[in-house]
């Protein structure tokens, strides 16, 4: 967990195993058909360009030159039909190339996706959220281009530039060896100038991020900055990233804008040789008109394929770094694997039982350390506690996002690591501290929690956990649209939802980390007969922040140093004037400190009410008597 | 303190407001103030690169008619080669330029457009933000400004390439022959319309297939931030099958677009190829006839590829230029909105003010709504002097004091600061003497010390920044508990500061300012009894002899309080001290018995067991 984790995704070693590069290629295998496909299509339309200067060659000299109109014609036709035949493997090799692209990005990215939903939790607070979708995306996309289109580029250059020597040799081998000397100086400089192009616009990108940053912090912050007239300042600091950007972008422009003429430039000096080659040989029956016209256009076409081979190589480095990264995913092991033997129950409504348990994430450093605790079925297990006491690492634990180090927990009698993980969990109901939805309807994000589950056991499930009542006045009820995370819905209405949620699994196990952040009275009201109505049913574990839960707990755990250090009810645990009574007093002054906007929106709505209309019948139970005990 | 009028020189020199109101074409060019020279020589370069690139032919032309297939030569072949050189160095150097200047000018107006936009968002008013979405703002920063940049960096100067190398490729070849010339154009217009028709179609395949990927994208986020629930449910099967959808949608999208490639690359080939062949026939055919020399044929098969090949691509910068017509509209609307004025005002900035404040019938309404959030607000307050607020949400706590930094404008009424009207201060010098401290404030990602001095413009003592600190109650948690001291980064991944942390950097900052009048936000986060009693330490000291204005949400620090107003749908329904409240009949003695009844509730669960 301590290790830092390379978020830079630019970072990357030079050096690669050949294991990486042999699996990359092993990714086409299954495709091997397709490969063949595109691969041939690509030598001819590459073979055809060279040889098309080779048939304008041959105008110029066999028809042209020599003035024959028939061979002329002979010549176009034959140029003609072969044109048709190149459109035709164009056509072959952008599609089947790009399909198989677009195939391995699906492949990859399944793959990653079915592996990540076999990975224990332990890997998903060792890696940020942001740096797993990288290697879902980005990563894969690289590497699907490089597989295709990075080897058909390859492949198209390099036999286009061997077919085009081959032709040219056939013209005259004195001046193709001339040719041959420059072209790997041409090469050499190409991979020169895209290497540095990379590194510029990687410095970009990286500006670039640092400017949406200063942007986003700017207009979440705007209240601060006005109060603060620091209008002036930050506009100054900002002129020194946008100064940074214009730099970056100007250097990389300044890169790329050099490349071609440099690379032009050498060429000139190839077609300088052809010139003075064909002037020398003018009289003495050497090079021919067409010839030199042809020599010429190979040149002066050479340049593509080289830029083309320069930039895949270029590129390559980091295409095969993605795969490394994609790999060393996929190569990831479930911290927790069910065992062979591995069997379903009926149900765990029995006792549960923490048997001497050890928990650490790290050596040396215990969590939870000798844990016991016999828990009987049906009863309401409340655990309070400071922070980082311990007290989501026993949830996390009866879950079986961890297993114990040392120790055992058995559930109905079973050790539970005898049983599947998915045995224990399909029994579990959870309601998150911060609820999490997914998008779609509301109705879907409560079926979530039984798949088959009719409407009818949705919406009763709703009006157990008291969403109904909010749900029915949505303007498309069930039916609504709950936005990305839930975003079109207020927390409380989140927390309504995931507990309807936990409520239709039918869980025989609840757990429930309660939210800190309060929410308003009417909806906790709400909350909380949801909560009574699953408890009674099951064996609960509750992380609890309210009051009413706390006092409602069959047992109170009081968790501190990974240890219980004070258990009882209520009435018991105050009786002692401990850790609890400490807890308890400061839980309630904050509580009743909270309700002073309550009462004054409260009071202000009857005042309302009282004027306009007798008051609805909405109750809110608690602080409606609170104020009735004012009067 | 700074003063004021450093405001006009920071400014950033040119006025986007010059480009509203008038059309998009021309709005372009008014954007280009100041590097139009460049541009100038930018576009000229390109055209010497087309031509020296003609011209290039047209000394092979020479070159076969008058050295290889010449009886007598008069031109040395030294000079043929030279000038084969010579015309290489010029097109590669104008080629070079005139992409450097093109560049320098994308990026200078993308910095001046940036740093407009920067300036223009943080002085924008309080009624602009609240209705526009953080992302959206961001995006038109951005990624449209990027959009922006291309048209001049890319596309702008490629158009103008290809279109140039028509023109002299065309009069090159209309000086050999003029049947020639336009017997090589026939097939323009329709690869012109082909190709217009085609990248206007794969613009928008390709949105869908990015729209797609971002879909894909956010159900991944989804299931990865979710990960508990699934695993929680046992649904990786139900993730994996609706993974799966997406993946497979954005698959079929990709499959489509790639058809579309598929055959309009080939068809243009062939069509392409059609005319360059026709030509080579024609020219073939005027050569045998003595109508062209052979060079001149040459000369033709090394020109004709200009005109044909390169207007394929023309239909795709259309397509790009038009969609930066439509980033500048995004950047427009943004830059037409009106600034907030910061220093206008009748009132010397620089005079020191006591904090003596009057409300007269003050109303207050947020645009675009009718329902007014306050309602005839008058009341006083003397220098030093504190008022608590109370009422519950929607009373018009939050807005009473939004008036006070002209955050918004009172509709009607006035008030008063040391007997002038607010609205006759600037509001940079009226935000100087304000101090603001939210229930939740808001740090910037920068270090723990950089936070505190964020309010203040001169260079603060490292000593001094740490005795802030001590008063604020902080110092000790900076020391001890975070990783780097005062140079620790807020916000960095694994460091977040608690909200009771964050209040009291927030007390740190405002004690720095040192303001006149001060705006708090009394309720502490869920935080233990002896850090509590350290926040409300700091706050009294933070309190001494400055007006402050308190939003309460309980009633400890409402009892200190000189003044209580107790709001109710933006009207003060009680005002008095604590003493007179409890001992009136209404909402405050109300609230009040109901606290101590819980308080005492307390005490007697406590006593009884």
């Amino acid at each position: 967990m301590s290790e830092p984790i390379e978020l830079e995704e630019e970072e990357f070693d030079a050096t690669f195993s050949g294991q990486t590069v042999r699996r990359l290629v092993s990714l086409l295998r299954p495709y091997a058909l397709w490969v063949v496909g595109f691969l041939t299509a690509v030598l001819m339309v590459s073979g055809l360009d060279s040889y098309f200067t080779y048939l304008s060659k041959r105008m110029v000299d066999e028809g042209i030159s020599a003035g024959n109109w028939d061979v002329l014609v002979q010549i176009v036709e034959q140029y003609a039909a072969l044109i048709i035949i190149q459109a035709c493997a164009v056509f072959v090799f952008i599609y089947l190339a790009g399909l198989l692209g677009e195939r391995i990005r699906y492949d990859l990215r399944q793959r990653l996706f079915n592996h990540l939903q076999a990975l224990s939790l332990t890997y998903y607070n060792r890696m940020p959220v942001g740096w797993i979708i990288s290697r879902v995306t980005s990563d894969t996309d690289r590497v699907a281009e490089l597989v295709t289109w990075g080897l058909l580029d390859v492949t198209w250059s390099s036999f286009n530039i061997i077919t085009a020597l081959l032709f040219m040799s056939q013209i005259s081998g004195q001046l193709t060896l001339i040719v041959m000397a420059i072209v790997p100086i041409i090469i050499g400089v190409a991979i020169y100038f895209q290497r540095r192009i990379i590194v510029q616009y990687r410095e970009v990108r990286k500006v670039n991020s640092k400017i949406t940053g200063a942007y986003n912090e700017t207009i979440t912050g705007v209240r601060v900055i006005k109060a603060l007239d620091r209008e002036q300042t930050n506009l100054r600091e900002f002129g020194k990233l946008t100064g940074e950007m214009y730099r970056a972008g100007y250097r990389a422009a300044w890169y790329s804008a050099l490349f071609l003429p440099t690379v032009q430039l050498i060429s000139s000096l190839a077609i300088a040789s052809i010139v003075t080659y064909a002037g020398v040989t003018a009289s003495s029956d050497g090079l021919s008109v067409g010839g030199m016209y042809a020599f010429i256009s190979y040149v002066l076409f050479m340049v593509w394929p080289v830029q083309e081979m320069a930039r895949v190589f270029a590129e390559m480095q980091q295409a095969i770094a993605s795969g490394e990264r994609i790999f060393s995913l996929i190569d990831a092991v479930p911290d927790i694997v069910d065992k062979p033997t591995a069997h379903d129950v009926e149900n765990l409504s029995g006792d549960i039982i923490f048997d001497h348990v050890d928990f650490q994430y790290e050596a040396g450093k215990p969590i939870l350390s000798d844990f016991n605790l016999h828990v009987k079925h049906g009863e309401t297990i409340a655990l309070v506690g400071p922070t980082g006491g311990g007290k989501s690492t026993i949830v996390n634990l009866l879950c079986r996002f961890f297993e114990p180090t040392g120790g055992r927990i058995v559930l109905s009698g079973h050790d539970y690591t005898d049983l599947t993980q998915h045995a224990i969990q399909s029994r579990i109901g959870m309601v998150l501290q911060t609820p999490h939805l997914f998008s779609g309807t509301i109705r879907e994000n409560i079926r979530y929690g039984r798949l088959d589950a009719s409407d009818e056991a949705v919406e009763d499930a709703a009006k157990l956990a008291g969403a109904h009542v909010f749900v029915k006045e949505l303007e498309k009820g069930y039916e609504e649209q709950v936005g990305e995370g839930g975003v079109l819905l207020s927390t409380g209405q989140k927390q309504l939802l995931s507990l309807a949620r936990a409520v239709l699994a039918q869980p025989d196990i609840f757990i429930m980390d309660e939210a800190t952040a309060s929410v308003d009275t009417l909806t906790e009201g709400l909350i909380q007969q949801g909560m009574d109505t699953l408890m009674s049913e099951c064996t609960s574990f509750v992380i609890a922040h309210r009051l009413s839960t706390i006092r409602n707990a069959t047992r109170i755990l009081v968790i501190e140093d990974g240890r219980i250090k004070e258990m009882g009810t209520h009435r018991e645990l105050l009786k002692l004037g401990g850790h609890y009574h400490r807890l308890y007093t400061q839980q309630f002054r904050q509580e009743v400190v909270g309700q002073v906007d309550e009462l004054a929106t409260l009071l202000a709505e009857a005042d309302a009410s009282v004027e306009a209309r007798p008051a609805d019948g909405r109750s809110n139970g608690k602080v409606k008597a609170d104020l009735a005990f004012a009067d | 303190m700074i003063n004021t009028t450093a405001q006009s020189t920071t400014q950033p020199e040119f006025d986007l407001k010059q480009t509203i109101g008038i059309g998009k074409l021309h709005g372009f060019w008014v954007l280009m103030t100041g590097f139009r020279g460049k541009y100038l020589v930018s576009t000229a370069s390109m055209g010497i690169a087309a031509i020296m690139n003609t011209v290039t032919f047209l000394l092979l032309a020479n070159f076969v008619d008058h050295y290889m297939l010449a009886g007598a030569r008069d031109i040395h072949l030294a000079v043929y080669v030279a000038g084969f050189l010579g015309l290489a160095v010029v097109q590669a150097f104008s080629t070079f330029n005139s992409r450097r200047l093109a560049a320098k000018t994308a990026e200078g107006i993308a910095k001046r457009l940036r740093e407009y936009l920067y300036d223009h968002i943080q002085r924008l008013s309080f009624t602009y933000h609240d209705k526009t979405q953080t992302g959206e703002l961001i995006q038109r920063a951005t990624s449209d400004i990027d959009t922006i940049r291309r048209f001049f960096a890319d596309q702008a100067i490629e158009a103008g390439r290809i279109v140039m190398l028509f023109i002299v490729n065309f009069a090159a070849i209309y000086l050999l022959d003029w049947r020639l010339a336009w017997f090589s154009i026939i097939i323009v217009p329709i690869v012109m319309v082909i190709s217009l028709f085609f990248f206007r179609r794969v613009e928008k395949a390709y949105e869908a297939y990015q729209e797609q990927e971002a879909k894909l994208s956010s159900t991944l986020q989804e299931n990865l931030s979710g990960v508990r629930v699934v695993k929680a449910f046992a649904r990786q099967e139900y993730e994996e099958d609706k993974f799966d959808v997406e993946n497979k949608k954005k698959y079929a999208r990709g499959r489509y677009l790639l058809l579309m490639h598929a055959l309009f690359w080939p068809i243009t080939d062939i069509l392409c190829a059609a005319q360059m062949l026709g030509g080579f026939l024609f020219a073939g055919w005027m050569t045998i006839n003595g109508e062209i020399t052979v060079g001149a044929y040459v000369a033709y098969a090394g020109l004709v590829v200009w005109i044909i090949w390169p207007l394929r691509n023309l239909g795709r910068l259309i397509v790009q230029m038009s969609e930066s017509l439509v980033s500048f509209g995004r950047v427009s609307e943004v830059v037409k909105e009106a600034r907030e004025p910061v220093v206008e005002g009748s009132v010397d900035g620089e005079r020191p003010v006591t904090g003596e404040l009057i409300f007269e019938d003050v109303h207050f309404a947020y645009a675009g709504t009718d329902r007014s959030a306050l309602h005839g607000v008058s009341f006083t307050v003397k220098p030093g002097q504190s008022v608590a607020l109370i009422g519950g949400t929607g009373s018009g706590k939050s807005s009473l004091v939004n008036l006070l930094p002209r955050f918004y404008e009172y509709t009607s009424g006035r008030i008063l600061l040391d007997g002038v009207e607010l609205k006759e201060y600037p509001r940079h010098a009226l935000r100087r003497q304000i101090g603001i401290v939210e229930q939740e404030p808001f740090l910037f990602s920068r270090t723990v010390r950089d936070n505190i001095t964020y309010g203040v413009t001169r260079d603060v003592p490292d000593a001094e920044v740490e005795e802030t600190a001590r008063a604020a109650a902080i110092h000790d948690v900076i020391l001890n508990k975070l990783p780097h001291g005062y140079d620790t980064l807020v916000g960095e991944r694994g460091i977040t500061l608690s909200g009771g942390q964050k209040q009291r950097v927030a007390i740190a900052r405002t004690l720095l300012k040192d303001p006149r009048l001060l705006i708090l936000d009394d309720s502490t986060s869920a935080v233990d009894f002896e850090t509590e009693a350290e926040i409300r330490q700091a706050l009294s000291r933070l309190m001494q002899g400055r007006t402050t204005f308190i939003i309460a949400h309980r009633i400890q620090s409402v009892m200190e309080a000189d003044l209580i107003l107790v709001l109710e749908h933006g009207r003060i329904v009680q005002r008095g001290t604590h003493e007179t409240l409890v001992e009136q009949e209404g909402i405050y003695r109300r609230i009040y018995l109901a606290q101590t009844r819980l308080e005492a509730e307390l005490e007697e669960e406590l006593s009884n067991v």
